[in-house]
């Protein structure tokens, strides 16, 4: 049961690709997970087709560029495109899985094309990159293996963390396969997991470790990151 | 710090400082822009579905004059300049004419399908001018094609459903069809009666028959 969901103005900069690469990677794998999700996804695109493309949405815009092709192009344009052969090769969809610790798991489908590196670990966690250029931003995979947990932390910046297999708990609650959780620096948390778990996660910045002894950890904020 | 309600406002800041930039560059236009072509036309999805079927150059054309200035709007205000609106413009309606039969009116308006279509073409572009030498992502992320899962609803397992896509094509022709329509498209056996032109019974048998192969396939291939 999905309990966590990205709210609805992230959705909306989702929809509209205004999210950057990674982090449209990680709500894309949530709304693959979650009819909700899905839902509200086609419910905010069709309003932003209708206000790109329907009258009312150039009302607001009198006094914008004029906007003109020369007829010329217009037409040059078609006929260059009309020229071109239908796209019908059919389009890739069979799972990709990855080994996480000698058991499978079928990767999200906008991580399709995303090369994933390989594992360092680091006693109970281990974290696998994804190859995926987005300025500041790192993707991985974390694995968390059973009884395991991260020492308390803070966010520098902001984690977006999409829990694929397993579950985990925080000082905040419970979460399960398919929950969508962002934190950010006002965040402390410290996540501890029974069953062990997998996570999918975009950091933006390296944690940091808050609490006594762990501080001496503080190292592995980047590794984790 | 940066929390999620502010990480929002400064994307919608930036998106709109980059509009209102490409804007001020511009003389203003002072025509109403409210005029009758910018009616949404309820001919866009026949004209979606001629493309799609008899690769209609006129009906892509009616296509392009609606959609090509509304695309450039978007352009200017995702991408920042004109010129590369106008590479939008060309890769949006270059994948309208290409993809136009993974269109599905039953699932969607065409605006919003083409919308589909200019997000992830706008995305890539994005990319692209960010990162050299990147896959596009944009297609795996918003996959522009409509029936992508009605089957995972029957069969959880990958492994178990590919080889019951398999045992399934291996079907004859007319029980393929049947089988398809009723748990791939979900059609009523009456509505597929209909469209294929045969009798209520003669859907039921057939579908009978398929079961019933299937069902000895898998019991075979199960020990
Ligand atoms: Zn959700």
């Amino acid at each position: 049961m999905i309990n966590h969901h990205p709210k609805n103005d992230i959705l909306t900069a989702f929809v509209s690709g205004q999210l950057p690469a990674s982090v449209s990677v990680v709500v894309a794998s949530h709304v693959e997970l979650c009819e909700h999700c899905q839902q509200q996804v086609e419910l905010i695109t069709a309003q932003q087709a209708a206000s790109a493309f329907n009258s009312a949405s150039d009302n607001e815009l009198i006094g914008e560029a004029p906007i003109s092709n020369s007829e010329i192009d217009e037409l040059d344009m078609i006929d260059m495109i009309t020229a071109l052969e239908p796209d019908t090769a059919s389009v890739e969809t069979a799972p990709v899985e990855v080994a996480v610790n000698s058991k499978l798991l079928t990767l999200p489908s906008a991580l399709r094309q995303v090369v994933l590196k390989e594992w360092q670990g680091l006693g109970k966690l281990s974290r696998a990159r994804f190859d995926l250029d987005d300025d500041e931003m790192r993707m991985s995979l974390l694995h968390i293996d059973k009884g395991g947990s991260v020492p308390t932390h803070t966010h520098k910046g902001f984690e977006v963390t999409l829990l694929l297999e397993g579950s985990f708990d925080d000082e905040m609650g419970h979460y399960s396969v398919g929950d969508f959780i962002w934190l950010d620096g006002e965040h402390t948390h410290q996540p501890v997991t029974q069953e062990g778990c997998v996570c999918l996660t975009v950091s933006s910045d390296a944690i940091h470790f808050t609490q006594g002894v762990s501080q001496i950890l503080n190292p592995i904020g980047r590794f984790i990151y | 710090m940066l929390r999620i309600d502010d990480y929002v406002e400064q994307l919608k800041a930036r998106a709109m400082q980059k509009s209102v930039a490409a804007i001020d560059k511009k003389e203003v236009c002072t025509i109403n822009a409210n005029t009758m072509e910018n009616q949404v036309p309820p001919e866009l999805s026949q004209w979606l579905v001629d493309v799609a079927n008899v690769r209609c150059k006129r009906a892509f054309t009616e296509l392009f004059r609606f959609f090509s200035p509304k695309i450039k709007r978007f352009g200017i205000k995702q991408l920042g300049n004109e010129a590369q609106a106008n590479e939008l413009i060309q890769d949006t309606m270059t994948n309208v004419w290409k993809k136009a039969h993974l269109y599905n009116a039953d699932k969607g308006a065409a605006t919003t399908w083409v919308y589909t279509i200019m997000r992830n073409a706008s995305f890539d572009m994005l990319r692209r001018i960010k990162s050299k030498g990147e896959v596009q992502l944009a297609d795996d992320i918003w996959p522009t094609f409509a029936d992508e899962q009605p089957e995972e609803v029957m069969f959880g397992d990958h492994l178990m459903e590919k080889q019951m896509f398999n045992y399934v094509d291996s079907l004859p022709e007319a029980q393929k069809a049947v089988v398809k329509g009723v748990y791939y498209q979900e059609l009523s056996q009456e509505q597929l009666a209909k469209q294929l032109g045969v009798p209520v019974g003669t859907i039921k048998s057939r579908l009978r028959l398929a079961l019933a192969k299937l069902k000895k396939q898998l019991g075979e291939s199960n020990d």
